[in-house]
């Protein structure tokens, strides 16, 4: 094994914190949207008043739903204020031209094979920040608009529905909002398998310890290939 | 006809007392949602405002809006109130017909210049220029236009009008268009259903009868006052669905005990309209009562979200198998086939440059 020749602090407490909450409340956040979509289990025969069935899942997702959407607000406040290098999406100029040519190309063209050896970074490839920011970033933004919008409509008028209630015209009815949340909770699961995927891979090859680093905080640079 | 009449004069006429008549006025302003101190203003306008002159067109429908509207069985006093609407004009409750009752229409159209109701049951034909719905000579469209020009405000009767309901489902042969996408520039309430509930049909009159101006409408343009929640928050099996108990077959023992009927494709949750508060034929029952899932008849493209009984819609233009779930384990699935394919060609690439390093070495 080569000898470890740096160790770099990139992702600080508050990312990793915000990592993993992140990662909880989503996983609890398909499961219970699944099932509030497809109640599964039968109660047994009585009197509704003893059961609270479809009421705990139901508050699950919410209460798992509005921790995420404080995760959520506060990546972003650390993105802005936190004054943190590999935390703060520097490098991510999507709507600069340049952004898009080489480091962009070489890492696409070496994800498919077309370059033998891999760029290195310390914080995220450019292609893991689109990820990020596609899935991520889009898609958690239109789970919390669309996910609020349907929430308000239990107290029409109130915050909720004054505040996110347009989508549900934008999307044509209550029904067709419905059907977009769960439709959209379906690029989590994809998510994760890329992501983890990724980051396993990216251990392997390059051996950067980054699977570690969203505990830890560390990553490290090894020396090359040992005879 | 005399149209220069009160409701109240009518009220009178038809025999009924005071009593009756400020009581009509009272649940009136209950099922508006006007608070007590309204009701006043309402007996004012009845006793002492001309009626409104409204012109009843029909297109592209069923008449099932007319038969709810006519069929109210709440006291007499609604029958009363469907005489006093000084109806002008409707091509399918006048006595004459053709040239004569266009006559009364555009008549109608001059003396009550910007004043009128134009109340329309069904939709608009626009394919072809209108051909496929044509009544007293000309096409629906061309008519509609004529008429809508000096309406003070346009109601928009049921799911039709309001949204396009069945005929402009897919594929919309005819080119059916709701009555918002050929009128713009008048004020349009939509009171979807199909048909909706008469009393709010009655409402939505009274309502601007008495404040000569439109009800608060909701960001889809429906009244507020009926339109504002849905069937599930007031639905008397809500508290079976909070549960967890629901129907999973039409004969099974929950269906006898009357639980939520959510699993059955019930549309409650996400169709606004007043089934579950006024409910149907003067308060006798509404679908759910019967055991019947809502099938969302009050919202945009209901028939298009279906089907009726099962609760995530198929995907239309994937074909009839397919529904969000399916999709999203199929992605699933090539992700993780994506991301298998990609560790065997790196594996493999891996295995090639440590044999190469170990041929050099
Ligand atoms: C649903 C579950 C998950 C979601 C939504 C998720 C999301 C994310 C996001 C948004 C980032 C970027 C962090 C930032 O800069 O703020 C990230 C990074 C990372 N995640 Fe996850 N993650 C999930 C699960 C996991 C799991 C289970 C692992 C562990 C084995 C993991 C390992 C990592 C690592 C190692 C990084 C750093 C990658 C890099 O260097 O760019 N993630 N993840
Ligand atoms: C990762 C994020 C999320 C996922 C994967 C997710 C998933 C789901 C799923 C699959 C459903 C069932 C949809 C249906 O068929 O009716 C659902 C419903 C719902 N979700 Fe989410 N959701 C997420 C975030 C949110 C957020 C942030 C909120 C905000 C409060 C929210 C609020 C709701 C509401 C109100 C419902 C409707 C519940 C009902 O009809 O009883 N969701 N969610
Ligand atoms: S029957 Fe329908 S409207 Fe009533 S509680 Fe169940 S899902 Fe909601
Ligand atoms: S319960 Fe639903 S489908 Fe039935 S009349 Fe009311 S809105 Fe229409």
């Amino acid at each position: 094994m080569g000898r470890i020749i740096e160790e770099i602090y990139v992702w600080r407490l508050p990312v990793r914190l915000y990592h993993w909450i992140n990662a909880l409340c989503t996983v609890a956040l398909f499961v219970t949207g699944l099932y509030i979509a497809a109640p599964l289990f039968n109660p047994p025969l009585g009197e509704a008043v003893w059961y609270k069935g479809m009421s705990w899942w139901r508050y699950l997702h919410f209460a798992s739903a509005f921790i995420f959407v404080a995760n959520f607000l506060f990546r972003m406040y650390w993105a802005v204020f936190g004054g943190d290098k590999y935390g703060r999406f520097g490098g991510f100029r999507p709507w600069s031209p340049a952004w898009w040519g080489k480091p962009f190309l070489e890492q696409v063209e070496s994800y498919l094979f077309l370059r033998s050896e891999e760029p290195n970074y310390v914080g995220h490839n450019p292609v893991a920040a689109l990820a990020h920011f596609l899935f991520i970033f889009c898609g958690s933004s239109f789970m919390i608009f669309s996910g609020l919008a349907m929430y308000g409509e239990n107290n029409p008028g109130g915050f909720n529905s004054v505040w996110f209630g347009w989508m549900i015209p934008l999307f044509g009815s209550s029904y067709t909002l419905h059907w977009a949340h769960h439709l959209m909770a379906w690029i989590f699961p994809i998510y994760l398998i890329m992501h983890l995927y990724a980051v396993f891979r990216h251990d392997v090859v390059d051996r950067t310890s980054v699977t570690s680093s969203i505990v830890t905080g560390y990553k490290h640079k090894v020396e090359e290939e040992p005879v | 006809m005399q149209s220069n009449q009160t409701f109240a004069d009518l009220f009178r006429a038809g025999g009924v007392s005071r009593r009756d008549f400020l009581k009509f006025c009272s649940l009136t302003s209950v099922y508006l949602g006007l608070s007590p101190s309204m009701v006043p203003s309402i007996v004012e306008a009845m006793e002492k405002k001309v009626r409104t002159p409204v012109i009843w067109l029909h297109g592209l429908e069923c008449t099932c809006c007319s038969e709810s509207f006519i069929r109210s069985s709440h006291p007499t006093i609604e029958d009363l109130l469907f005489n006093m609407i000084s109806l002008d004009y409707d091509d399918v409750l006048s006595a004459t017909a053709g040239h004569q009752l266009e006559d009364v229409r555009r008549k109608t159209m001059k003396d009550y210049k910007g004043k009128y109701i134009l109340a329309v049951e069904g939709n608009v034909s626009t394919k072809d220029d209108g051909v496929y719905c044509m009544v007293g000579g000309d096409s629906f469209l061309n008519t509609i236009k004529e008429t809508a020009a000096d309406a003070a405000a346009i109601i928009a009767w049921g799911a039709c009008a309001s949204f396009g309901c069945v005929q402009n489902a897919q594929p919309n042969p005819s080119g059916a268009a709701p009555i918002s996408d050929i009128i713009k520039d008048k004020p349009i309430v939509k009171v979807p259903g199909c048909p909706p509930i008469s009393e709010v049909m009655t409402g939505v009159v009274t309502h601007f009868h008495t404040f000569g101006t439109l009800p608060e409408l909701d960001r889809f343009g429906r009244p507020k006052a009926f339109y504002n929640t849905r069937i599930h928050d007031k639905c008397y099996r809500r508290a079976f669905f909070e549960a967890g108990m629901f129907v999973r077959s039409f004969d099974d023992e929950a269906t006898r005990k009357g639980w939520c009927l959510y699993k059955m494709g019930c549309k409650g949750p996400t169709t606004y309209n007043s089934c579950s508060k006024i409910q149907w034929n003067g308060g006798t029952s509404f679908p759910i009562g019967s055991g019947h899932p809502c099938i969302g008849c009050s919202e945009p493209n209901f028939w298009d979200k279906g089907p009726f009984y099962t609760r995530l819609a198929e995907v239309p233009f994937l074909g009839s198998d397919s529904n969000a779930d399916k999709i999203g384990v199929i992605a699933v699935g090539a992700a993780a086939a994506g991301a298998a394919a990609h560790a065997a060609v790196t594996a493999v690439k891996k295995a090639k440059a440590g044999s190469e390093d170990n041929d050099k070495a």
